[in-house]
């Protein structure tokens, strides 16, 4: 049992020591027994709640500080109070995948030694925003304050918001352009940027002489120390209250409870064995402005994911047979990892009790060395990781769906999170000033579907649970743009039983700018990145960017006549080719080109989720109400899910459940009479896997997973029953 | 101890709860007695008698069956050994031309089919679609779930199997 007061040991003995323990007791710090919370469960509870409404609280009031939309609309931000050697013990809501992040940041400061130089001290004020110490990508900036208590250091505030800017190559701050560290903005490396409680003004006068728009981050900077001064007050108080050994024990008791009901957690929630799945990433960058001919160009990476759940609990994932990292800016790192990790086990099994780092000791990560998860060199840009990230933990997302739906517990089953490609733009704003920003619309995708129900439409991200578009006049007042739609994009959830959530497209009128740059990120295009689960399919992807320069939308509002509001439903031919005359633009994939000005046209569309269950399932009232809203087209209802609708005597689509009956038992035996046995099909494809009859972007893909991993290797070769070696590294040694 | 009649969860598992109580029954208290009372309607929901021992998908299930463990289909088609993977069995439908991948996305961006493929698994009796890979050409079949049976019921659920 955990018998340590305040410890004398300088910091990176009482890590070091707190690490041995765990490694040979298997309990966090040492902790056998839960002895407060035994003495007392009520205290121990109403403490623990006391500690999360210090975090709630501060949050709310950083939120009130910052003048970023990102962060007072759309709630990108989060913050949480640590034990001494960094780990979570209490946070709020908000974008939780950087509670653990901050974890590394802290302790990566402690091995460093920080205590000897540059010192930690009662007011001082760290940062940081490198992801190979600890964060996502270099836009989420967190800072931490250590919290004393007559002189003893016992805990840190952290909190972290995401930038609209970080002063990179293109601007905004999920820079797609960066292809090495040094294009991706303004890094911090776990630098002591204040003292006294007071940020100093050479690092402010760095931020403003490097950035587009400054004020964002350093008044962010400002509500994060506001929020870590407040949580730094409320834990002092508390110290005051119930001692400094009490607060010293129940804190690390809080943690290991938190591991505890997360191992138990997953005993009730779901099943042991192995679990596996895969997706894919595909990234269209061949030919387009601006990219250094570092790498190959066009990207298809794969995502194979096997997770093992154990008898006692513990959940591993394990990342073999993903691809290498690469000169592009979509790397990851373990904190990174570890971030996506927490954020779901936060939202998906950890909705009650105690939540914190306990959880996520709870887990283990594989992620092998040399692959995007884990890059074995740290010059790699991680600027848009959340573009392999995202989909990855939707594959954990539908892994643990399985256990629940095998648990019974369908209500939890979720098709998984998508990723939902941002717009960053810059250049001269509507008031003639420099300006460079995110546009974080991006927060409200399509949520893949329930095993019970639709998935949320336009209201879902997996990185901020509490998703929010954002008021449409919050980004017309920060951008040189006013909208002219922003609409549901029908079919873009996934078919199902229960579809995927769809998801929206905005269409603006670039308005008093002679130059606008508009670039995307976390664009897959090309393959499916949103998977679908028990017979759904997998969401729409999400590939054209639609413009229109030169165009003619003032003269033909001056006349009346009919504008486009969003591109239509005919895949080929936009409603802005129809209704708009002007010099027409269509863009695969990424969108990154020549300025635009005052009077062009360019639309954007998020992503949709997947689906769940058999499309031949799917309720035809529910349907009909999909339709008459503009979720579904007739089409689709008809064709995709073997519903007929007609009419009411008002012109509302009702569903014809006779019809509907006689049509779906054609489409099955349509499908049994064009199924064939897997077998048959795998020994026809295997003459095409012998030949490696592939585009070149697939040969490249499977060559670099076999160079990396003798079980993706193993597992191709078995499966087709071929030398996979041979056929995708000719030459390579057997 | 929260817990919920079979009726409920016959109801909750058909998505078919009112859903201010499917809200309740997220957010409360997860109950123990869960898994045998969904094996419960779920095996009132199958024509045939074999005992469920687990739900794998939405109509397939691990079943005893005689002395063997198989995969089984809500129809009764039987998929093999619960240990291998059922997807071997099944039949499949490929989409890999912009023509058979217009069929399911009439409007939407769709992916190059040279990069990506969509495999429907069907039960070759009933047509139930079970399951949809989307993977590059060549890919291999993933087998999902491999569930620890033994040890789930031994451990986690305190009963024979």
């Amino acid at each position: 049992m955990l018998d340590k007061p305040a410890s004398a040991l300088r910091l990176r003995e009482r890590l070091l020591d707190s690490e041995r323990l765990m490694e040979e007791t298997g309990c966090y710090d040492g902790i056998t027994e839960l002895t407060l919370r035994n003495q007392d469960p009520l205290k121990f509870e109403t403490l623990h709640t006391k500690l999360r409404a210090y975090c709630v609280s501060a949050r709310e009031m950083a939120r009130r500080i910052s003048a970023s939309p990102g962060v007072r609309e759309v709630g990108e931000m989060v913050v949480a109070i640590y034990t001494p050697e960094g780990d979570a013990i209490a946070l709020s809501n908000g974008i939780m995948v950087h509670v653990h992040t901050m974890s590394r940041f802290i302790k990566w400061m402690i091995k460093n030694n920080y205590e000897e130089n540059p010192k930690i001290r009662e007011g001082d004020i760290f940062a940081n925003n490198d992801a190979f110490i600890g964060t996502v990508q270099v836009p989420d900036v967190m800072d931490v304050v250590p919290i004393f208590h007559e002189g003893t250091l016992v805990g840190w505030a952290g909190a972290v918001c995401h930038e609209l800017e970080a002063g990179g190559i293109t601007p905004g701050g999920d820079v797609c352009l960066a292809q090495e560290r040094f294009t991706e903005g303004l890094f911090v490396c776990a630098e002591k940027i204040g003292e006294n409680d007071e940020i100093r003004r050479d690092y402010v006068i760095r931020c403003e002489r490097n950035l587009r728009m400054p004020i964002y981050w350093v008044l962010d900077e400002k509500a994060k120390v506001a929020s870590c001064i407040d949580m730094r007050e409320s834990v002092q108080h508390l110290i005051s209250e119930i001692g400094l050994d009490y607060w010293m024990k129940v804190s690390k008791e809080f943690i290991e409870e938190g591991r505890r009901a997360q191992l138990a957690r997953t005993r009730q929630l779901t099943v042991p064995g192995i679990y596996r799945g895969h997706t894919f990433y595909g990234h269209v960058t061949a030919g387009k402005p601006g990219f250094q001919l570092l790498g190959d160009p066009d990207w298809l990476y794969n995502i194979p994911i096997e997770m093992e759940i154990t008898t006692d609990g513990k959940i591993t994932m394990d990342f073999e047979g993903t691809q290498p990292w690469g000169y592009h800016s979509m790397n990851c790192t373990p904190a990174g990892m570890d971030g996506g990790m927490f954020v779901t086990l936060t939202q998906h099994m950890n909705f009650e009790g105690l939540v914190n780092d306990g959880a996520w000791m709870a887990t283990e990560l594989k992620l092998p060395h040399g692959t995007w998860t884990n890059p074995d060199n740290e010059m790699v840009a991680t600027a848009t990781s959340w573009a392999l990230l995202l989909p990855a933990y939707g594959v954990f997302q539908r892994l643990l769906s399985r256990g629940f739906v095998a648990r019974g517990f369908v209500e939890e089953a979720f098709v998984g999170q998508v990723n939902s490609p941002m717009i960053e733009m810059g250049g001269e704003s509507q008031y003639g000033t420099p300006f460079g920003m995110a546009h974080f619309e991006c927060a409200a995708a399509g949520s893949g579907a329930l095993a019970i129900a639709d998935g949320l439409d336009t209201a879902y991200v997996g990185w901020n649970p509490e998703s929010d578009m954002g008021n449409i006049e919050v980004w017309e007042q920060s951008m040189p743009m006013v909208y002219i739609g922003r609409s549901i994009v029908p079919n873009s959830g996934g078919a199902g039983k229960y579809r995927g959530g769809c998801s929206f497209v905005s269409t603006w009128l670039i308005n008093k700018t002679s130059h606008l740059r508009l670039h995307t990120s976390e664009h897959s295009s090309r393959v499916f990145d949103n998977g679908g689960m028990c017979g759904g399919y997998p969401a729409p992807t999400c590939q054209k960017h639609r413009a229109v320069r030169n165009s003619n939308i003032h003269e033909l509002a001056a006349k009346g006549e009919p504008l486009a509001h969003a591109p239509g439903i005919a895949p080929d031919v936009s409603d802005y080719e129809k209704n708009i005359g002007g010099d027409h633009v269509v863009v695969e994939g990424p969108y990154i080109t020549a300025p635009h000005k005052s009077g062009d046209i360019f639309s954007h569309s998020y992503n949709g989720g997947g689906g769940y269950g058999d499309v031949l399932e799917r309720d035809p009232i529910k349907t009909a109400w999909d339709v008459e809203n503009g979720f579904l087209t007739r089409q689709a209802a008809d064709q995709v899910f073997g519903i007929i609708l007609k009419d009411d005597a008002e012109g509302y689509p009702v569903a014809d459940i006779d019809a509907t009956i006689k049509r779906r038992a054609a489409m099955r035996k349509q499908r049994l009479a064009k199924a064939i046995p897997v077998s048959d099909w795998i020994e026809a494809e295997r003459g095409r896997v012998e030949k490696a009859d592939f585009a070149p972007e697939v040969k490249k893909m499977y060559a670099s997973a076999i160079k990396l991993s003798s079980r993706f290797t193993k597992d191709f070769s078995d499966f087709w029953k071929v030398d996979a070696k041979s056929i995708f590294m000719p030459g390579a040694k057997p | 101890m929260t817990s919920y009649s079979k009726e409920v969860l016959a109801d909750l598992a058909a998505g078919q709860l009112p859903w201010p109580q499917t809200r309740r029954i997220m957010s409360a208290y997860k109950d123990d007695d869960r898994f045998f009372k969904m094996v419960a309607v779920y095996q009132d929901r199958v024509a045939w008698k074999d005992p469920i021992l687990l739900p794998v998908s939405d109509h397939l299930f691990i079943c005893q069956s005689g002395d063997e463990r198989i995969t089984r289909c809500e129809c009764g088609h039987s998929f093999g050994d619960y240990r291998k993977n059922w997807k071997l069995k099944a039949a499949i439908i490929v989409r890999n031309t912009e023509e058979a991948l217009r069929e399911i996305y009439p409007n939407s961006d769709i992916p190059d089919p040279q990069w990506m493929e969509i495999r429907e698994f069907i039960c070759p009796e009933c047509g139930t679609m079970h399951e949809v890979e989307a993977a590059a050409p060549g890919y291999p079949i993933v087998h999902d779930f491999e569930p620890d049976l033994e040890g789930f019921y031994r451990e986690w659920l305190g009963k024979p199997l």
